[in-house]
């Protein structure tokens, strides 16, 4: 029987809707913005492609490859059995069989995720294309539990951690490589099993991007977007770092952004669509006359959820209809490019709560400075 | 080696274009153009994902640091690069390629179709395709609405990773990566004889190799004395009785890698040594890899092969860490020259585990031991 919340429901989903069962796939490449159904039904982040087989009695089996990572998989997985292959289409069709289930009866989660060959012979295993259910786990997984929301914390808290580290040793002279790769480390000594870290420097920031080989300089703006995932909850910190003391210019304009989070922080109340959230941030960027700026390039998104469990709500955007839930977790970042100043990072990962988006930050973004 | 995939690349992968010229990337697309003409075709596509990118990274030099690129190749005229992330990060992308034109792949009828569009020729227009397995469906259903009945995809065959034959420069850059990994294995060792758990000893080995640009760094280690190797676990104090680790590293595009064992304790390692020894020795060009398999496993004296092996003591190595031609039981081809690979030998029994390997150039003039595990020992 089904040890878990999601795979009780899933197996409410699959009896209601007539099915016997449900193949959640995953190829492995761990997307921070996605969703991973294989995480969300397993707790198991898998080494290579895997899935996880759901029946309508909550029945559930991990398949994942390679084959030999069976006995740590097995041990972290939430499922009822685990099959380790390498061969994902191969495995599957054995748990197929173990389960005793009709393969014309089984509706699928996100098999597009896939390579095409991989793809192709699961649906022939399946006897050919099957209903696709692709939102599934990202729906249900869409208000992070308990344990889930702990993890989230931790996650954040380690990124402060590598913030404070960027803030101890960055200097001029050092290459943004090197200081990615002490705060990557650094943070994985934590306990952040990946970080899908950006780091990067200029006098005029165009947008952040991975470090790479340039020399750190005084007057540089380092951008931070630190991302530790810990136990399969990322959480994201944005931050600007001066190296020298900052023009006024930039504290002055860097205020405009934590206005802009502010005022998304309030509006982001359950029930509230995501769009009027994008639009409380774009306001106080249209207010200080960069309304135009709101726009690719000169910005991504004003937030976006945080995979590997939900990707939901999504991006933050203007034309969102998203509706925010209590206890979403997600990351808001009124990121902007400003003319006078270039880019400029202010983010915290928040949860939805009754009174608006609580940081889980303990210290929200301020403009710092490293002294020399 | 399968390792987990981590949600980004990090690494610097700024084009070097003194280790790295131009004149390179014209004399590998000569390949391209040869197929081209061979098959009338208009145009080649290459695609590859974070996960595996060889074939586009060797053409072009972009890596896809998350999702997927696609390289646009002509004939005649000029290719366009799409890159699975938001038009914000093109200038980035841009530092890492010869091709001026890289656009975001995520409007994709934009980007596509007015390239597409260029193409001249009576339809249905023929263009090749390399590393197509690899697409995504959905991706691949945007593809082929935007080629409607104009344009008949061909796989290109010969495109695979193991069909390219290593240059005297590339030999140089794999040189530089063996060195990295043998100053990280060393790093690693060090930390763990000076009392560290196995997870922080990888680490010591992982920082090392990242803090001297490590485009990418991927590691396993044994948190049981090497009956299994698992992903970074975040048990830092762990400190079982053996230490058993891999750790692999990428330097300007190239991988190496080393299995590092230390005081294992009945005679696995001793065997595992042996077993090494006579691979290394055999290794040659003309080898037959099913003899080569077959003769580890002799020197093993029926003790099993390692299961985070796969079956496999070795495959070729290069853009990609499995370039093909693994070394099985049932392999039907031979080593080839010029050519790099890995090689692994180990073996574990209910309690305890070993593993060794090294790294060999297999040329014309003869083996070049490129790297091994017993660097890792040495001061």
């Amino acid at each position: 029987m089904a040890r878990d919340a999601r795979l009780e429901q899933t197996a409410r989903y699959l009896q209601k809707e007539g099915y016997e069962a449900m193949v959640a796939a995953n190829n492995g490449q761990n997307l921070f913005l996605d969703s991973n159904g294989v995480f969300v039904f397993s707790g198991v982040r898998p080494i290579g492609e895997g899935a996880v087989l759901i029946d309508a009695a909550g029945r559930s089996t991990l398949v994942i490859t390679p084959a030999w990572d069976l006995e740590r998989a097995a041990a972290a997985s939430r499922t009822d059995a685990t099959l380790g292959c390498d061969d994902l289409a191969e495995g599957l069709a054995r748990a197929l069989r173990n389960a005793k289930v009709d393969p014309a009866k089984v509706v699928t989660v996100a098999l597009n995720t896939l390579d095409f060959s991989t793809a192709r012979r699961i649906e022939s295993v399946l006897g050919g294309p099957r209903p696709a259910k692709d939102g599934f786990a990202s729906h249900i997984a869409r208000v992070r539990n308990e344990r889930e929301l702990a993890a989230s914390r931790k996650a954040t808290w380690i990124a402060e951690r590598g913030y404070e580290r960027l803030l101890d040793i960055a200097r001029p002279g050092m290459r943004e490589f090197e200081l990615a790769a002490d705060l990557y480390c650094c943070m994985k000594a934590l306990g952040a099993e990946d970080n899908f870290l950006l780091l990067s420097a200029s006098q005029h920031n165009l947008a952040v991007r991975a470090a790479g080989h340039r020399v750190l300089d005084v007057g540089d703006i380092i951008l931070g977007e630190i991302t530790p995932c810990y136990q399969g909850q990322f959480a994201q910190i944005c931050r600007t770092t001066v190296i020298g003391e900052p023009q006024p210019l930039v504290r002055e304009k860097y205020a405009v952004l934590q206005a802009g989070m502010k005022r998304g922080q309030a509006a982001a109340v359950p029930g509230t669509r995501v769009r009027d959230v994008a639009n409380a941030i774009n306001d106080v960027f249209r207010e200080a006359g960069y309304g135009q700026y709101c726009r690719p390039p000169y910005m991504r998104v004003r937030g976006h959820g945080l995979g590997i469990t939900s990707d939901r709500p999504g991006d933050i955007t203007d034309d969102s209809d998203a509706v925010l839930e209590e206890g979403m977790v997600f990351v808001m970042h009124p990121n902007q490019y400003i003319p006078e100043t270039g880019y400029l990072m202010c983010g915290e990962p928040v949860v939805i709560t009754r009174s608006g988006a609580e940081s889980l930050s303990a210290r929200d973004a301020e403009i710092d400075f490293i002294a020399v | 080696m399968h390792t987990v995939h981590p949600s980004i690349i990090i690494g610097a992968y700024t084009w070097d274009q003194n280790r790295m010229p131009p004149d390179e990337f014209q004399i590998r697309l000569a390949d391209l153009h040869n197929a081209m003409d061979e098959h009338g075709w208009k145009a080649m596509f290459l695609y590859g994902d974070a996960r595996e990118h060889s074939a586009i990274a060797y053409y072009t030099n972009f890596v896809p640091r998350v999702r997927w690129a696609m390289a646009l190749m002509p004939r005649e005229g000029e290719p366009r690069l799409l890159a699975s992330m938001s038009s914000r990060d093109m200038p980035a992308m841009k530092l890492m390629t010869w091709i001026p034109d890289v656009l975001s792949g995520w409007q994709w009828e934009g980007a596509f179709d007015p390239w597409l569009a260029r193409l001249q020729g009576e339809a249905p227009i023929k263009v090749g395709t390399v590393g197509f397995d690899y697409i995504q469906p959905r991706l691949f259903r945007s593809v082929e609405k935007s080629l409607g009945e104009r344009v008949r995809l061909l796989e290109a065959e010969g495109f695979a990773t193991a069909d390219r034959a290593l240059r005297p420069r590339e030999l140089s850059l794999v040189r530089d990566a063996c060195q990295l990994v043998r100053v990280a294995a060393r790093a690693m060792v060090q930390a763990w004889r000076g009392g560290a758990g196995a997870e922080a000893a990888m680490l010591a080995g992982e920082r090392t190799a990242r803090g001297m640009a490590a485009q990418d760094v991927r590691t396993l280690v044994s948190l049981d004395g090497g009956r299994t190797l698992v992903p970074f676990q975040g048990n830092l104090k762990v400190r079982p009785e053996s230490f058993v680790g891999y750790i692999a590293v990428k330097v300007m595009g190239f991988w190496a890698e080393l299995f590092v064992t230390l005081s294992a304790g009945g005679g696995l390692l001793h065997g595992v040594q042996k077993s090494m020894e006579v691979l290394k020795d055999a290794a040659k060009p003309g080898a037959s890899a099913a003899q080569l398999h077959a003769l580890a496993m002799k020197t093993l004296d029926s003790r099993p092969l390692h299961p985070v092996l796969s079956g496999s003591v070795g495959r070729r190595i290069g853009l990609s860490l499995n370039e093909g031609e693994e070394l099985r039981h049932h392999s039907a081809h031979a080593l080839k020259a010029p050519n790099v690979y890995a090689l692994h030998v180990g073996t574990c029994d209910a309690e305890r585990g070993a593993l060794a390997s090294a790294m060999v150039a297999v040329t014309a003039k003869g083996v070049e031991l490129l790297c091994s595990s017993e660097d890792a020992l040495t001061a």
